[in-house]
């Protein structure tokens, strides 16, 4: 008995003392050597893999979030302009289209510039007190609407059209569709950059999983041997490229989110520049979207890697 | 004898390596359960090819092969793991995994069917004393010698209670006292019910043993002493 408990114990240590070197192992030493996976370049690969799809995530997020800004306040506000031949004709053209629109459902604020603003714009140009000499400047209205009215403009418009001649409404329509298919072009290539970075990691695991086995050709060949089915080799070496994916998933993440942190500051230190740059700010919700790049990385890394190695294993005897 | 079942059995089998001539012909042979066969025959006969086909390592490149009563050479791939966990090999070059301990590569057929780690500790212990290892247990392959490296390999090939047993030269690199007590335990777990093939060149060992031996030679497999009429 004591015998037997002494071996138990012997047993108990054989079994643990390994398991220091794995992290996330525990019982016996990994089925497949540490130089197996090329463990460090691999890492390093995949830092970077996931650093450029965490950039590509974050782009993304940015355009996106910059787009729907510029657009909704695009849309919420449309402007009247009203031209004359005089100064007279303008300001009855601006009474009778305020009276239009105050009149108006869904005119949630109108307010018309005085011509002294609109003077003020172009002085700069055509030097002080120059500009009424020169041009008959059309006056503008500035238009809060609501997104109901904003869908339907064609009643209002043909009501200051009939009230007022000079008087034409702009919509924005053209700015706000270029805007929009800017955003979206720069969503396109963003996504597609993530996307050729996944595909990057996927032939980098390929290639890795295909050169661990070659280099573990002998000890593939004895857990064969002893029975081990395809499943278990090749989800004991998804199991090793997981760790080393999430591992240099996790340096990626890190070093990307520093290099964004940097990037708002600049931003930030730029200062007037405040309207007209996206906002680089990182929200909440915006890091838990930027922490999916890794995770898909690693997950790609590691699934590629299982499927590498059951079709290079299906070939075998 | 005749009555128990079927291990192994080749008709008219041949294996060829690649492009060479056949290493093995016409080989044509059964096995039935609780049999013991010596398998001799001169360096570079093929004793260990025909090993080879019998642990699902080569597949002979013609004729029929059975295992444990299965088609062997028609069998899915999904099928070989299960029939090769019920055959244990001790390896001409004992093929220990270098980075694991004497422990881990005994353990290494139970981890592989799964078997969970408290199932087997004990047995893996008991058969590492068995062998005199009881004290390198953590000993890594790089330090252990010839002959205590063919006792791990021993101890794997065991440590799973197989329906047959195979072993190459078993022999080769331990001393004439050990190389006894090996067959002895081939011959004890014999009656306990494996079938064995022991590939050897120990003419002497093998007289001493007094087991039917199959004999290899010009590619062919034939009975050379009291086979008790088996097959
Ligand atoms: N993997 C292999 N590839 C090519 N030829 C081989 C291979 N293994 C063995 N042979 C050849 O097959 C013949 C039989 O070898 P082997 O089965 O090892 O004989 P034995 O075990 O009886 O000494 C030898 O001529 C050897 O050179
Ligand atoms: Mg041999």
């Amino acid at each position: 008995m004591t015998q037997a408990e002494e071996t138990k114990k012997r047993g108990k240590s054989a079994g643990d003392k390994p398991a220091r070197r794995g992290l996330f192992r525990r019982g016996t030493a990994p089925l497949l050597p540490e130089a197996g996976a090329a463990g460090a370049p691999l890492t390093a690969v995949i830092a970077v893999m996931s650093f450029l799809a965490v950039l590509a995530m974050a782009t993304l997020l940015i355009v996106n979030h910059a787009a729907s800004e510029w657009t909704s306040a695009l849309r919420s506000e449309i402007t009247v302009q009203v031209k004359g031949a005089s100064a007279e004709d303008i300001s009855n053209g601006v009474e009778a289209a305020m009276r239009v629109l105050n009149d108006t459902d869904g005119v949630l604020e109108a307010t018309a510039q005085s011509q002294k603003d609109s003077a003020a714009l172009l002085e700069p140009w055509l030097g002080e007190g120059n500009v009424e000499a020169f041009l008959t400047i059309p006056a503008i209205i500035e238009v809060k609407a609501s997104p109901a009215l904003r869908d339907n403009l064609d009643l209002l418009r043909n009501r200051l059209a009939a009230a007022a001649p000079g008087a034409s409404l702009d919509d924005h329509a053209r700015w706000h569709d270029r805007l929009a298919s800017a955003a979206r072009s720069g969503q396109a290539l963003a996504f597609g950059v993530f996307l050729l970075v996944m595909g990057a990691a996927c032939a980098i695991s390929i290639f890795a999983a295909r050169a661990g086995l070659a280099a573990n050709h002998e000890i593939v060949s004895v857990l064969h041997l002893v029975g081990a089915t395809d499943a278990f080799i090749a989800a004991e070496v998804q199991r090793r490229f997981f760790i080393l994916g999430l591992r240099g998933a996790l340096i990626g993440l890190a070093a990307a989110l520093a290099a964004l942190v940097l990037a708002g500051l600049a931003v930030r230190a730029g200062g007037g520049a405040d309207n007209f740059l996206p906002d680089l700010r990182l929200g909440g919700w915006m890091v838990l979207w930027l922490v999916t790049a890794p995770i898909a990385t690693c997950l790609v890394t590691a699934l590629t890697a299982r499927l590498t190695v059951l079709n290079t294993l299906s070939k075998q005897y | 004898m005749n009555a128990g079942k079927e291990i192994v059995r080749f008709e008219k089998a041949g294996l060829a390596y690649e492009e060479a001539p056949e290493t093995l012909s016409d080989i044509s042979m059964t096995l039935r359960e609780g049999e013991f066969r010596f398998l001799t025959g001169p360096s570079g006969a093929g004793k260990t090819s025909l090993l080879k086909m019998i642990y699902l390592a080569h597949k002979p490149t013609r004729g029929r092969f059975f295992l444990f009563g299965e088609d062997a050479m028609e069998a899915p791939r999904e099928a070989l793991p299960a029939l090769r966990r019920r055959i244990g090999v001790v390896f001409q070059e004992f093929r220990l995994l270098d980075h694991f301990t004497a422990y881990e590569n005994v353990a290494l057929p139970m981890k592989v069917a799964g078997v969970n780690q408290n199932q087997y500790r004990e047995d893996v212990s008991e058969l590492l004393n068995w062998v005199g290892l009881g004290d390198r247990m953590d000993a890594k392959p790089a330090t252990l010698s010839g002959g205590e490296k063919q006792r791990v390999a021993l101890a794997r090939a065991l440590v799973s209670k197989p329906d047959l047993i195979l072993a190459d030269e078993p022999t080769g690199n331990v001393d004439p006292a050990m190389g006894e007590r090996i067959m002895k335990l081939f011959v004890e777990l014999n009656k306990l019910g494996a079938a064995v093939i022991v590939a050897t060149h120990d003419l002497h060992l093998v007289q001493s043993i007094g087991k039917p031996v199959l004999r290899i030679a010009n590619g062919k497999v034939t009975r050379s002493a009291g086979a008790g009429g088996a097959g």
